[in-house]
This record gives structure tokens, C-alpha cells and sequence, in this order.
């Protein structure tokens, strides 16, 4: 039994359909973990006792499975009264776990800003928050353009997880077609095929976000 | 208390600063009038730059006082926020936005702090830049420039700002010989319009045309405060005579 690639196409549209729904995980997960994320490593830098605390909770996301993270928003909150739908738990289990990740890399990129910028900022007299969004933010980006591309595309590759949560993306569809089907190669030849084409499209944006940013402005 | 006089551009009184059990700041006492023009000199580690970054806030301080136009620091936040806002500070490393255009530069606190429009905030930035000798550089990024471009554009952003006390941290210690002069030049003309300054500076050409004062420091203190004539023709204290035979040739 060969490769039967008419079988192969008529796959792709039932595969493709599920597109969405990968996309839009892994879209707002990568906002939703560069948000929380962000939110971590600002609150590192306040110090005191927030910052102890969300210190301790990096390391914890970060030392924890992502399907650990799935499997307890899913089966274990709702004994204690939170009912979530699979793709909500979905997006913020992603949200969360990646969310330790990106404030390591939020923290190189800040590291590396040189100190006279804030101190220049202070000097004009912005405030703390126009700081950071008009000067460390900007500076940050522009560090981590590359490192941050490359987590979205992991977070794209970790939507398959849902599946264990039933939520209909590329790779669980195919995998459906597969064992109603008995034909293995093909459904999941084509998931895999769509996900790299996804994941060089994110990487060639980055690619020129990055270009844009670092243009005329490289020190 | 002492008053607290307006026409001081700031007081300082008493300052005393540590760093752990090092005594960097003692008993620090300097009046500088209103459109006075003082340079501050001393051997590295001295304490210069760690005085002139008490005034604008960059430093903490664990004795004493500092005053900017009559209003001491520390006793209200507002006021304090304000008094600082009205003292411009040039850095040695310039510390322009590398990722805003010079333009950007020079507006962005116009626009976030005191709220003018884009319109009103370029027309005062191009008024400086102009004053500096740059406006054709406007749209370009820091990192176009050269050094002593740089730092034209850093006392640029500081002037939007209409202070009323410039603070200059070695604004030439981190140039080409060849671009001191382009910066000092831009210096010496503020100095003309009567603009009130507090230079760390080792360049005592400058400190001998345009200062009223010159002030050496040595080990945190001030050791000597004299007229320009007076401390090159004759510093009284050993430590000034040896200090400017090591940096006259």
C-alpha cells in the first residue's frame, strides 16, 4: 500500500478547514503569553514581594508540562467551580505555559538596553509608564525580534496539544481522517506539510519586522 | 533653615552621600546664582559627577539638601517633578533614543510630558536643533551622526525643554578631539545667552572663557572655589596645584 496522493488531496480540504482554528489559537496565545508574559518580568523588576513571587511562578511554569497545564485548567478546576470550554482552556493553558518563556527572553532584551536610557528618560521627566512604552519596550523589541519569532512559532506548534481537549486543529483532524480511514500517511503527511508552511510564513515575517526595526536605527 | 532664595538656580546644602561605607559626597555646600556659569573639575572619582546627579534626581542622597529655584527637593512630589523638569541634563554618552529620530528625540518629551501637539512640539525642536547648529539632521537616527552630533542633538533636547539650570556630566570626555570643538562652541553660545550651567568638564579652556567659578573637587569635597584667574594663576590648595599640573602641559 503506497502513497496515494489522490487520497492525500481529497484530505486537504477537511484538513485546511481546521486552519482556522489553529491560527486563531495560536494567534491569541502568542498575544496572550507576550501579554502575561511582559506582565511577569515588569512585575520581576518592581521587585519586593510581587517580584519574589512571580519569580517563583516562572520557574514553576517553566519547570511544568504544557499538557499538565491543559489537563488541570480542563479536569481539575471545574471540582472547584471553574467551567471553561476546550478552547478557552486551550489558549490559556498555551497563554501561561509560554508565558515563562517569554519573560526570560523579555528580560535579555531589557538587560540589554544600556542604563543612560533610562536615566535620559527620567532626565526630559517622563513618567515610568511613557518609559516604558515609548523607550524599553520599543529598544526590547528590537533585541528580541529574533528569539520572539521563534516562540510563535513554537506556540504554533504546540496547538496540537488540544487535541487532547477535542479541539478541532489541523493536526487532530488529521489524525481523525486517520483512524476512521486506516491510511496514516496521508492525512497526516498533508497536517504536516500545512504546519510548515505556516511556520515559514511566521518566520519570514518576523524576518521583516525585524529588518524594519533594526533598518537605520542599528547603533 | 536657611531661605531658600528663587534666584538661586540651586542651593545645595550639607549633601552628604554614601555608597555602602563609601563616603563619595561630604558636606557639599554650592550656591549657583541664576545665569551663573560654574565648572566643576577634579580627578576621576572625585565625586563630580555623583554631585551633579543629586540635582536632577539620578542619585539619591542620605544627608542634606538641594534646592532648584527656592523649591527643596523631597518635600512635595509634584513640585520636585517640576523643579527637575526645569533642569536639563547632557550625559557623556549622550544617551539619545537610539530607535527615535533626532526630530523624535527632541519631541518626545514636549508631546508625553507637556502634552503640546506634534505641530508646536517640532516647530520648538527645530528652533533648537537650529541653535545647535543641526537642523538638517532632523530625520535621521542617532546613529547616522557622528559623535559630537550626537551630543549637539542630546543639548538640543535638553534646551525643548526651556530649563532654567543646564547640567553637563563630561560632555566631551567621550569625543574625538576633533568634535570637542563643535560641542564647546555650542556651549559657549549658551553660556552668551546667559543661560545658568553647572559643567563637569576637563576642559579648562572652556572653564577659563565662559565660567564665573571654578570649583575642584578631591576625595567627595570641595576643596577649592575660586574666580577662573584665581584658580588657574594661583590655587591655594596643594591638591588644585598638583590636579592642573598634571592636566596644563
Amino acid at each position: 500500500m503506497g502513497f496515494d496522493f489522490a487520497f492525500a488531496i481529497s484530505t486537504v480540504p477537511t484538513i485546511l478547514g481546521a486552519i482556522g482554528t489553529t491560527l486563531l489559537v495560536a494567534l491569541i496565545s502568542c498575544l496572550g503569553a507576550a501579554g502575561i508574559g511582559f506582565g511577569f518580568e515588569m512585575l520581576r523588576r518592581s521587585g519586593g514581594l510581587s517580584g519574589y513571587a512571580v519569580r517563583f511562578l516562572i520557574d514553576f511554569i517553566r519547570a511544568t508540562p504544557v499538557l499538565a497545564w491543559l489537563y488541570f485548567l480542563y479536569f481539575v478546576l471545574p471540582f472547584y467551580g471553574v467551567r471553561l470550554g476546550a478552547l478557552t482552556v486551550g489558549i490559556l493553558g498555551l497563554s501561561v505555559y509560554f508565558s515563562g518563556y517569554l519573560a526570560e527572553v523579555f528580560k535579555a532584551g531589557i538587560d540589554a538596553i544600556p542604563k543612560g536610557q533610562q536615566e535620559a528618560s527620567r532626565a526630559v521627566g517622563l513618567s515610568r509608564l511613557d518609559t516604558i512604552i515609548f523607550i524599553i519596550a520599543p529598544q526590547m523589541l528590537r533585541n528580541i525580534a529574533a528569539p520572539l519569532g521563534n516562540y510563535f512559532v513554537s506556540i504554533l506548534k504546540a496547538t496540537p496539544y488540544l487535541a487532547v481537549l477535542a479541539v478541532p486543529e489541523m493536526l487532530g483532524q488529521a489524525f481523525d481522517i486517520a483512524s476512521e480511514t486506516y491510511r496514516y500517511a496521508e492525512p497526516l503527511t498533508v497536517a504536516g506539510i500545512l504546519f510548515l508552511i505556516l511556520a515559514l510564513a511566521i518566520s519570514q515575517a518576523v524576518k521583516r519586522v525585524e529588518t524594519r526595526l533594526l533598518g537605520s536605527t542599528r547603533r | 533653615m536657611r531661605e531658600q532664595s528663587p534666584d538661586m538656580a540651586t542651593e545645595i546644602s550639607g549633601l552628604n552621600k554614601w555608597y555602602g561605607s563609601f563616603h563619595v559626597l561630604k558636606d557639599i555646600d554650592l550656591a549657583v546664582a541664576a545665569g551663573s556659569r560654574i565648572v566643576i573639575c577634579g580627578p576621576s572619582g572625585s565625586g563630580k559627577s555623583t554631585l551633579i546627579r543629586c540635582i536632577n534626581g539620578l542619585e539619591t542622597y542620605q544627608g542634606g539638601s538641594i534646592a532648584l529655584g527656592g523649591v527643596k527637593l523631597g518635600d512635595n512630589a509634584k513640585e520636585t517633578a517640576l523643579a527637575r523638569r526645569d533642569t536639563g541634563m547632557v550625559f557623556q554618552s549622550f544617551n539619545l533614543f537610539p530607535h527615535l529620530t533626532v526630530l523624535s528625540n527632541c519631541t518626545l518629551a514636549l508631546r508625553r510630558v507637556l502634552k503640546m501637539s506634534r505641530k508646536e512640539a517640532e516647530d520648538i525642536a527645530l528652533h533648537y536643533l537650529e541653535k545647535v547648529r543641526i537642523p538638517e539632521q532632523a530625520k535621521k537616527y542617532p546613529a547616522q551622526l557622528s559623535g559630537g552630533q550626537q551630543q549637539r542633538v542630546a543639548i538640543a533636547r535638553a534646551l525643548c525643554l526651556n530649563p532654567r539650570l543646564m547640567l553637563f556630566d563630561e560632555p566631551t570626555s567621550a569625543l574625538d578631539p576633533e568634535m570637542i570643538k563643535e560641542v564647546l562652541d555650542v556651549m559657549v553660545s549658551l553660556a552668551c545667552e546667559g543661560m545658568t550651567m553647572l559643567c563637569v568638564t576637563h576642559e579648562m579652556g572652556f572653564a577659563r572663557e565662559v565660567a564665573d567659578q571654578v570649583v575642584f573637587m578631591d576625595q567627595g569635597q570641595i576643596v577649592e572655589q575660586a574666580q577662573p584667574e584665581m584658580f588657574f594663576g594661583a590655587p591655594s590648595h596643594v591638591r588644585a596645584q598638583q590636579f592642573l599640573e598634571r592636566i596644563l602641559h
